[in-house]
């Protein structure tokens, strides 16, 4: 297996090298946006007063309080060593609560709507593309252009579409929230009802489309390997055709693993539209407000945790792929 | 071998999308350990209940974790993102529902002395007893308290606490203190029950600006001293930390408190000891029990919500709200059945940049200002929702009787321009000598082509279709003007700043003042004031830098006058030097707040006639005097 350490030190020390990148960027290109987030808070206060001329003072206050006086290079060795501490900062826009304490709460709903859309989509995707590209005929003709024409859908007209078909028009479900507009969470089965009900057209807004690439993808894989050699030779041996399928989707599955967990990778980035249209509680709009009122700690905190988890993502895969896909194998022990 | 290999597959996808997942899903139910093992096994629940709320209400019914619905009134348009903390001192709370010490005050939680009602302009007694009286000298104001008024921990609110509440302000430079210490010196206890403001004294040895003064009896909130105490010791006497302390244990003297808050929804219920039921008070509680804000995207979310029927009161720009019970025949109204539908109280204005090419030409200013088609602006971006030029002729006052009153509209009634003056606009340029000698098609000042780019914050609709036809405009009288849009965080840090960019903020569009006890010099103040022309950190107004010494003189003197006649005088100077020289000018006339209801649930809303005694302001129940529509709701039977 000596092969193997080389292999996984190579992908170490990139995983390395990119994470340092990457957490310089994630530092650096939220304060480049123009714009002042102090502006935005005593902009805020502005309105409604008869006498504003304690503005200036406020403004001073946020401006020393939140740090953005200081030299860019002084800011980021302070954001370095807190971040290492686990510390993200507190937020400006919700100054004082921590940002560790806004993304608790919004993370749960995005990665409860996302994980099993992700997941429900790629497979009945992958089963409806590999069906395909077996049976051919006429479940083909049909399934290749419904899949291209809904994988090619924005996700806000899905949204939108679903919206107003079963929310407004039909009102099956609910328009917009996580949870009924007159419920207080609790441990209670009529909540988690709630709960599921307000779930539903977000969910199928990004399955839907998953759905469609999924299917897609994994019919051209399936197509390709059906006519690879080794699968004519084997059925000229003999062997039966449920086990030959068994090797072609096996083969043509890889490309779609490395699609899955890089979906899983960026899913913590929310699925911003989904959330937007049925205001949806999640880390997509979070991260949109934060964008909106410049609040650089709570920007820098999701990117870094999208960049983060995506890099994981991707080194768990080429170190899973090291140990499945025997060409990698092969290569190792020459 | 290859089975293995196809289960091992699996098995590393499974385990992949696992470790995506940090710890377990938010619903999962925390089982608490026994903490010691008792002998025979008792069959743990299955879920030992743990609420997502923070902390237990207080008032939480029995079994219940719905919000009755003929109990609750639920709001829309007031609160936008998560609450930060209930803390009166604090500048960023971002608690709308509670926290709002401004000239019509939110007092569902938190009380102020007097309330500004801004029908008929007086300040009515809340926690004070009978009105405030100034001394002979004009140099301090006294009122006593109602000694019926306490706190929620039944200790009775008085004088000592009004006073520390201002000591706090001023020792820990709030927001409120350092906006009124330039005009109220101290604030004394004399007994128990009265108090004595004394304002900051000019050269004169008069008030500076009693006008201010009584904006703040009715502004900002008393906090009990006890608890402001207890904060201060908690947070060490630091500034910082005593403004950004949560405050979940706040004292307070409202009808509701908190309830339950979260990122999609805040809520307050009635505390039924609230000491304003005593007959020298409202005489009864406030008919909901909660007061309910669930927490929307976007005004499109709230507008379905109101559809629905799920929002009682809407404070958002409804666009075409009349079609809500025209077409869509839902039990929705206005405080006016007619446009436009609301009572107009701030003026957004359209500033010149006085140091743009040719902006610093009155003809210029002039022309543009009389070219704008203002009925179109009110008919498209404020859909109606505000009076007309027409109705209203444009000065420097609301549209409300009480300011209206207060100039002489006679007097300068040639210069209240209505708008869309093509040919007025045209003959003024030609008149001034600005005309097109190229050909081009565009006028020129002293050889170079008049060009200007207008602007508002990106994403604020109303604004953004006003500006479209202030731009409009420019070509029908040979001016090119264009449009750009930048986002509101970067708008706000370019216009509050002097000197504006040399491009792309020629003439760009702000707010003024709404209605309070100091209006409308305060908003007068805020447009002409040198004050704060060109200045920096600038969130007051005059963006456009004018500067005029005869109308600093008149600002600077009218708040020291008492006699009515001196004071229309004033006014209507005031008007009719702003009305020659254009600084800036109005596009529309724009509700103090926006006031629409849905009658489903609750009704006896307030509306124009409705034979209340002082008339309840459409207010949305909550701002100054509004708050004593809450008294008159009843459920829809």
């Amino acid at each position: 297996m000596k092969g193997y350490r080389k292999y996984y030190l190579n992908k170490v020390l990139w995983l390395l090298v990119t994470a340092v990148f990457a957490f310089v960027l994630n530092f650096a290109l939220p304060r480049l946006m123009p714009g002042d987030p102090v502006a935005a808070i005593v902009a805020r206060l502005a309105q409604g007063m008869s006498s504003s001329t304690g503005m200036k003072v406020v403004y001073e206050q946020y401006a020393e309080l939140f740090g953005t006086n200081k030299p860019i290079m002084q800011q980021f060795f302070l954001y370095v060593n807190n971040v290492l501490h686990g510390n993200f900062g507190a937020s400006f826009s919700q100054f004082p609560r921590p940002v560790s304490d806004i993304l608790k709460s919004a993370i749960w709903w995005t990665i409860a709507l996302q994980f099993p859309a992700i997941i429900v989509g790629w497979l009945i995707g992958n089963t409806l593309g590999a069906l395909a590209a077996y049976l051919r005929k006429g479940f083909d003709k049909v399934l290749l252009p419904v899949s291209i024409f809904v994988s090619n859908l924005p996700a806000f007209g899905m949204a939108i579409i679903l919206l107003v078909i079963f929310g407004v028009k039909l009102k099956w479900f609910p328009t917009s929230g996580g949870y009924g507009f007159d419920l207080i969470p609790e441990f209670s089965w009529r909540f988690i009802w709630s709960v599921i009900v307000h779930y539903q057209l977000p969910f199928w807004s990004i399955v839907l489309i998953a759905i469609g690439g999924q299917a897609i993808g994994m019919r051209s894989m399936s197509i390709y390997e059906l006519n690879a050699d080794y699968v004519k030779y084997s059925r000229f041996l003999g062997i039966k055709d449920r086990k030959i399928i068994g090797y072609v989707f096996r083969n043509a599955m890889l490309p779609q693993i490395t699609g899955l967990a890089l979906s899983i990778g960026t899913m913590v980035g929310g699925a911003l539209v989904a959330e937007i249209i049925f205001s949806y509680p999640g880390l997509g709009t979070t991260l949109l407000t934060a964008i909106m009122g410049q609040d650089y700690p709570l920007i820098s905190a999701v990117t870094l945790l999208i960049t983060v988890m995506v890099l994981l993502a991707n080194f768990l895969i080429e170190i899973i792929y090291g140990l499945i896909d025997p060409r990698i194998k092969a290569a190792q022990s020459d | 071998m290859k089975r293995i290999m196809f289960v091992l597959s699996i098995l590393a996808v499974f385990s992949m999308l696992l470790s995506a997942c940090a710890a377990p899903a938010p619903e999962a139910p925390v089982v608490e350990e026994p903490a010691a093992v008792e002998e025979p096994v008792v069959e743990e629940p299955a879920a030992v209940e743990e609420p997502v709320v923070e902390e237990p209400a207080v008032e939480e019914p029995a079994d219940e974790t719905a919000l009755p619905r003929d109990e609750t009134l639920y709001f829309n348009g007031q609160q936008w993102g998560a609450v930060v903390c209930w803390n009166p001192y604090s500048s960023n709370c971002n608690n709308a529902m509670a926290l709002a010490q401004q000239d019509n005050a939110r007092v569902p939680m938190f009380e102020t002395p007097y309330l500004y009602n801004m029908l008929d302009g007086q300040q009515y007694p809340l926690l004070a007893d009978g009105p405030y009286e100034w001394d002979a000298d004009t140099t301090q104001v006294t009122f006593k308290l109602n000694p019926a008024a306490k706190w929620s921990d039944g200790t009775p609110v008085t004088a000592e606490d009004v006073a520390y509440t201002w000591a706090s302000h001023v020792k820990y430079n709030t927001q409120f203190g350092a906006a009124n210490k330039d005009f109220i010196d101290t604030i004394e206890a004399v007994d128990p029950q009265t108090v004595v403001v004394k304002a900051v004294l000019g050269e004169d040895g008069k008030a500076v600006n009693p006008l201010i003064v009584n904006a703040y009896l009715s502004s900002n909130y008393v906090i009990q001293k006890a608890w402001t105490e207890a904060l201060e010791a908690r947070t060490g006497g630091e500034a910082d930390a005593f403004m950004a302390d949560v405050a979940e244990d706040v004292v307070y003297s409202g009808p509701y408190t908190k309830f339950f808050s979260d990122d999609q929804k805040v809520v307050l219920v009635r505390d039924d000891n609230y000491w304003g039921q005593d007959p020298s008070m409202f005489g009864k509680l406030p008919a909901p029990k909660y007061l309910a804000h669930v927490i929307y995207k976007d005004n499109a979310a709230g507008t379905t919500a109101l559809q629905a029927g799920e929002v009682d009161v809407s404070q958002q720009f409804n666009s075409n709200v009349q079609d809500l019970w025209l077409k869509d025949n839902l039990p929705v109204s206005t405080y006016l059945p007619e446009p436009p539908y609301g009572i107009g109280a701030s003026l957004p204005t359209a500033f010149f940049n006085k140091a743009s090419y040719g902006l610093d030409q009155l003809a210029v200013r002039k022309a543009i200002a009389m070219a704008v088609d203002y009925d179109t602006i009110i008919a498209n971006a404020m859909t109606n929702q505000s009076a007309t030029f027409t109705q209203v002729p444009r000065s420097l006052m609301n549209p409300t009787p009480g300011e209206q009153a207060l100039y002489d509209q006679a007097a300068v009634a040639d210069l209240q321009f209505a708008g869309n003056d093509i040919e007025g606009a045209n003959a003024m340029l030609d008149a001034a000598g600005i005309v097109d000698t190229d050909g081009d098609g565009w006028r020129e000042f002293e050889g170079q082509n008049l060009r200007y780019v207008a602007t508002a914050p990106n994403g604020w609709s109303d604004w953004q279709a006003a500006i479209e036809v202030v731009a409009a405009a420019g070509a029908n009288i040979g001016i090119d003007i264009t449009t750009n849009y930048p986002e509101w965080s970067v708008y706000q840090t370019i216009v509050t700043n002097w000197p504006l960019p040399e491009a792309d903020f020629d003439i760009f569009m702000m707010w003024s003042d709404g209605a309070g006890p100091t209006q409308p010099w305060s908003r007068i103040r805020h447009l002409m004031s040198s004050e704060f022309a060109e200045t920096e950190n600038n969130w007051n107004g005059n963006w456009g830098g004018y500067i005029n010494p005869e109308a600093d003189a008149l600002i600077t003197a009218i708040p020291g006058m008492t006699e009515e006649a001196d004071l229309v005088d004033a006014y209507t100077d005031l008007v009719r030097i702003y009305l020659t020289d254009v600084p800036s000018f109005t596009l529309m006339y724009r509700p103090q707040s926006f006031h629409t209801v849905n009658e489903s649930v609750w009704t006896n809303f307030p509306y124009e006639g409705d034979g209340t005694n002082p008339p309840v302001p459409p207010l949305d129940m909550t701002d100054g005097w509004a708050i004593a529509g809450l008294y008159n709701l009843t459920l829809v039977k």
